[in-house]
Parts: C-alpha cells; sequence; structure tokens
C-alpha cells in the first residue's frame, strides 16, 4: 500500500503520535464533552447543558476580574523580567574574567530546582513570624510584613520566584547564542571607538534577536500555563486573589468537584493560549525570514 | 590585523576600583542567586528547637535527614520518583529522537503536518488535558500505578522535545547517511548506525533535560497519583499543608530532593552547554 519511504516516515512517529493520540487528544476531547454536560458527582446522568459553562466562566466575575488580569500580568512581567536579567547575565558571562565558570555554575542552580522546593523554600524564607526577610528588615529598624497573606506582597513574591527560577534558562540559550554570533563587527566597532552602549544596540540585540523571540515564545507559553508555585506558595490566596487560570481550572474540577465547568474553564484558556501561540509562531517565522 | 581593546566597563575609573567593583558586583549576583538553597540547607541542618531562629545559634545536626530517612512514605517517595524519572527519560528519547528525525530529513505534507501538531499541542495548557486525563487513566484502570504516571509523561515531552530534536538533525550533515545507504545500509541502518551515533550529545542533553523536568513534575503527579505511587513533589507539597510547622524536617525533604538534581545536572552541564549550542 505504501512505499518503502513512507513506511519508513511513518513508523518513525509512529510510537510518538500513538502516546500523542491516547494521552492527549483522548483526554482532550472527553474534556470537550465534559464542558457541555452536567458532569457534577450528584448527578450520574451528566445532562447535556449547550453552552451553560462556557457562559457561567465567562460571566464570572472573579475570572474576568481577578483570574485573568492576574494570568496576563504574569505572564508579561515574569517573562519581560527573566528576559532582562537572563540577557544580564549572559553579557555578563560572555567576557572572560577569573572565576568565570565557577559564576556560571552558581548562576545556573535555579534550573536544578523543583519549582515545588523553590516555592517551599521561598514561603519558609517569607514566612511572617520566623522568615528571615522580616528579620532583616526589623534588623534595619522596619516592620517586619506578612508577605503572603497581602494580595499584592504575594503577587509579587510568586513573580520574584518565578523570575529567579527561569532566569538561567534565558541565560543559558542567549549565551549559546552570543558565543555563535560572528566576531567581525565587534572588532569593527571596537575600532571606531564605539561605546559600549551603542554597541549593545545597534549590534548584540538585533543580532541576537531570532533566539530572544524563540525564547520568549516558549517561555510564554509556559508562564501562562503556571500551576506548582502558585499552588504551593499562596494557593491562590489570600482569597482567590493571586488565583492563576490553571488554579481556577483546577480548583473549579478538584475542590468544587464540578468537571464540566473545570473543563470549561481549561479550554477558555486553551483557545486564548492557541490564538496567542499561533500569533507569535507567525511573528518567529516572519523575524526568522527577515 | 590591527590590535582591538574590548570597550571598557564603566570607563574613567582607575583600573583597581573597577575590579573591586566588578569582583563585589558578582559576589553579590551569586550571592542572591544561591541564597534561597543555601538558606534551605542552613535550615535542614538545625535540630528542632532552633529552626525558628535559623540566623541566631550554633547547633547543627544531622538528625533532620535521619528522621525523614525513616519515614517510609517519603523514602518510598523517592524511589518512585527516580524510576519514574529514569523509565520516562528512556521511552522518551525513543520516541522522540525518531519523530525528531522524521521532522528533519523528510519535507512534504506529512511532516508539516506533524510539525503543525506538534506546535498546537505544545500550546495546549497542561491543565487542559490533565482534567479528563483523570478519567482516562481511571477507566483504563491505570490510576495510581507506574504505567499511569509513567505514559502521560513521555506523551507530554513529546512535542518540546521533537521539536529540539529536530534542530539538532538539522545541524547534521545528512550526506554521511546517504553516503551509507549507497554502500547498502537500509534506511533504519543509516538512521540507527550513522544518525544517532553523531547525534549523540545531543541526545545526552536531552536526556539530562528529560530527567530533570520528570523528577521535578508535579502537577501529573499531583492528579494522576493517590496514595499507592506517591512521589517526591507531591509529599512535598502535602508536607507544607500537613506538616507546616515542621519546616527542619520539610528542609531536610528539600534537600534531598535537590541533591540528585544537582548531580545530574553537574555531570550533565557540559552536554546540555554543548547540546544545545547547535
Amino acid at each position: 500500500m505504501f512505499g518503502e519511504q513512507q513506511r519508513f516516515v511513518l513508523l518513525l512517529i509512529a510510537p510518538a503520535a500513538l502516546l500523542m493520540l491516547l494521552f492527549q487528544v483522548v483526554p482532550i476531547v472527553i474534556g470537550a464533552n465534559a464542558s457541555f454536560r452536567d458532569w457534577a458527582l450528584y448527578n450520574p446522568k451528566k445532562t447535556w447543558v449547550g453552552l451553560d459553562h462556557y457562559h457561567a466562566v465567562i460571566s464570572d466575575p472573579a475570572f474576568l476580574y481577578v483570574v485573568l488580569p492576574n494570568t496576563f500580568i504574569f505572564m508579561v512581567v515574569s517573562v519581560a523580567g527573566a528576559l532582562v536579567t537572563g540577557l544580564a547575565l549572559a553579557l555578563l558571562l560572555n567576557r572572560p574574567f577569573p572565576g568565570q565558570k565557577l559564576v556560571q555554575t552558581i548562576l545556573l542552580v535555579p534550573l536544578m530546582v523543583a519549582p515545588v522546593v523553590a516555592a517551599i523554600m521561598i514561603r519558609w524564607i517569607f514566612n511572617d513570624q520566623f522568615g528571615i526577610a522580616n528579620v532583616v528588615l526589623e534588623a534595619i529598624g522596619l516592620e517586619g510584613q506578612p508577605w503572603l497573606v497581602q494580595r499584592w506582597s504575594a503577587f509579587c513574591i510568586i513573580l520574584l520566584t518565578d523570575i529567579w527560577l527561569w532566569t538561567p534558562w534565558f541565560t543559558l540559550l542567549l549565551l549559546s547564542g552570543l558565543q555563535s554570533l560572528p566576531k567581525e563587527p565587534f572588532e569593527a566597532a571596537a575600532i571606531d571607538g564605539t561605546s559600549t552602549w551603542r554597541v549593545f544596540r545597534y549590534l548584540t540585540l538585533p543580532m541576537l534577536r531570532p533566539v530572544i523571540v524563540v525564547c520568549v515564545v516558549i517561555r510564554a507559553i509556559d508562564a501562562f500555563r503556571t500551576f506548582d508555585i502558585v499552588w504551593t506558595l499562596t494557593g491562590g490566596g489570600p482569597g482567590r486573589s493571586t488565583e492563576l487560570f490553571s488554579l481556577y481550572a483546577y480548583v473549579l474540577a478538584f475542590l468544587n468537584l464540578d468537571l464540566g465547568r473545570g473543563s470549561a474553564a481549561a479550554i477558555i484558556g486553551g483557545l486564548i493560549i492557541l490564538v496567542l501561540g499561533v500569533a507569535m509562531y507567525r511573528l518567529v517565522d516572519r523575524i526568522a525570514k527577515a | 590585523m590591527p590590535m582591538v581593546t574590548r570597550p571598557q566597563f564603566l570607563p574613567g575609573l582607575p583600573n583597581w576600583s573597577r575590579k573591586t567593583f566588578f569582583a563585589l558586583a558578582l559576589t553579590f549576583i551569586c550571592f542572591a542567586f544561591a541564597f534561597p538553597v543555601l538558606w534551605l540547607i542552613l535550615t535542614s541542618l538545625r535540630p528542632e528547637s532552633g529552626v525558628y531562629y535559623v540566623h541566631r545559634g550554633t547547633e547543627f545536626t544531622l538528625g533532620n535527614f535521619k528522621e525523614v530517612l525513616s519515614q517510609e512514605r517519603i523514602v518510598e517517595a523517592f524511589i518512585n520518583s527516580a524510576v519514574i524519572s529514569t523509565l520516562a527519560t528512556i521511552f522518551s528519547l525513543l520516541v522522540t529522537v525518531s519523530s525528531g528525525y522524521m521532522l528533519s530529513r523528510f519535507t512534504g505534507p506529512a511532516s508539516r503536518m506533524w510539525f503543525g501538531t506538534i506546535y498546537i499541542f505544545r500550546c495546549v495548557p497542561y491543565i487542559s488535558w490533565v482534567l479528563p486525563l483523570y478519567f482516562v487513566v481511571q477507566s483504563w484502570g491505570i490510576y495510581d500505578t507506574y504505567v499511569g504516571l509513567l505514559l502521560p509523561h513521555i506523551a507530554v515531552h513529546i512535542c518540546f522535545f521533537s521539536w529540539l530534536m529536530k534542530g539538532f538533525f538539522d545541524g547534521i550533515d545528512p550526506s554521511m547517511e546517504y553516503a551509507a545507504m549507497i554502500d547498502g545500509c537500509s534506511r533504519w541502518g543509516a538512521f540507527i548506525r550513522v544518525a544517532i551515533p553523531s547525534a549523540l550529545p545531543a541526545i545526552s542533553a536531552l536526556a539530562v533535560l528529560c530527567w530533570l523536568f520528570t523528577w521535578n513534575e508535579f502537577l501529573f503527579a499531583l492528579i494522576l497519583t493517590g496514595n499507592r505511587v506517591p512521589v517526591i513533589t507531591v509529599v512535598m507539597a502535602q508536607f507544607v499543608t500537613e506538616m507546616g510547622l515542621h519546616w527542619n524536617l520539610m528542609a531536610a525533604t528539600a534537600v534531598m530532593a535537590l541533591l540528585p538534581a544537582f548531580l545530574i545536572a553537574l555531570f550533565g552541564q557540559k552536554y546540555v552547554i554543548q547540546g544545545l549550542r547547535i
């Protein structure tokens, strides 16, 4: 039925395709089905309710005015913060200095830390009674803060943790990018006595742009679905003020045991990120070709 | 060739003060980056009585580690995590190396379609398919078993790793494979005996990343396992709520969870940096 080459091609992707079918496509179809039904524990009939769940999620003020803005603020600030620090560190590591290898190893440490472990460490450091953060503040005469039970300080701590966790990822990829840039333009600029800032602004940055864009796209998609650090740091609290979209769906499905509405929320989030993802892919394509 | 001097960092300052400033800044950055981990290690070494004032006192003990290791559930969780990470790494590589090879070596509608599928599924938030995955896994009778956690983990890596693998194979000249095929090698022979050995550094990099990702993964394990297959991330998260006051024990567990990742990363750092440079 197939030629030798087609058989080879199909066999190469068959295991991957089969696994994806069973563990991604099938669940997504079931989830889509559940999102149109009253899939709660007390209703064994799983009545068809059409778009009711979608309507309920979209008109939920918590989703519209807390969860969605939180998710987008989180995505933008976390990606921008990790990009800026990661780029700065990559530039630093790109110039030779004694101990460069050691510094590089230390800066890559957060890459190995599980988000859950990171969240536990940060919780301990910012513990309102015994955390070192408050000890230091009190030592210099300021008042200690109940960091994790106030909305904005909790949100800032979540953001800082995430930036800390993901900076090395940017550093690693940008450093590889920097080291593969051609040397000649930089030598020419040095001969002309160009200032450091202008070299960065008009040479390094434009030449590094493709790498930066790819990093940002991959990271932005991941940031949108962050779950573990928020779950372990604040559990979405105080109240529901630091909830992100993944937590919102999780709470609906597994704590409120309303799988129908949880699935609807998950699908709405999925659609948002799908549109964003395709748009970003187009952007990457255009920049890579330019 | 003319002599080229690098643009100076903070020009206008005398050399020694620039150097001191640079060294201080570096030390500060390294300290800030390592601080959370250092603090965790320090906490894990304090006895129960001293844990709330980690910054004071000088008693240190290894008792926390001993106590953690005497809890069966935690030891079991470590073993489970290690077994699942290792198996997931082996199977993920088997699956993604061939799929990445296909993406790199073949063009045409099949390849484009597969790439599109992979990109789209990479975008789907975990939560959208982990929620119903719970039903799937339960109806197949593999909820809370090794297989039930292993297979989704392999599936989740397919998209990203196929993408990376394609990049690695793109950087390897295919003419060696053609030469092997002219000499009588089959396509499979060319793939297994020629392409895979030349991609070995990249494959090692991927193995390191895959092991770390699986070891550190939380959401899947939280939803797909119950009491029979505890894994370390879930056990630690439960610690926070159940044993909120035993910070010394929690820190000891966290330090032990960091340890294998550190060893793997230390051993594998070279491969990762080499592998990702393509």
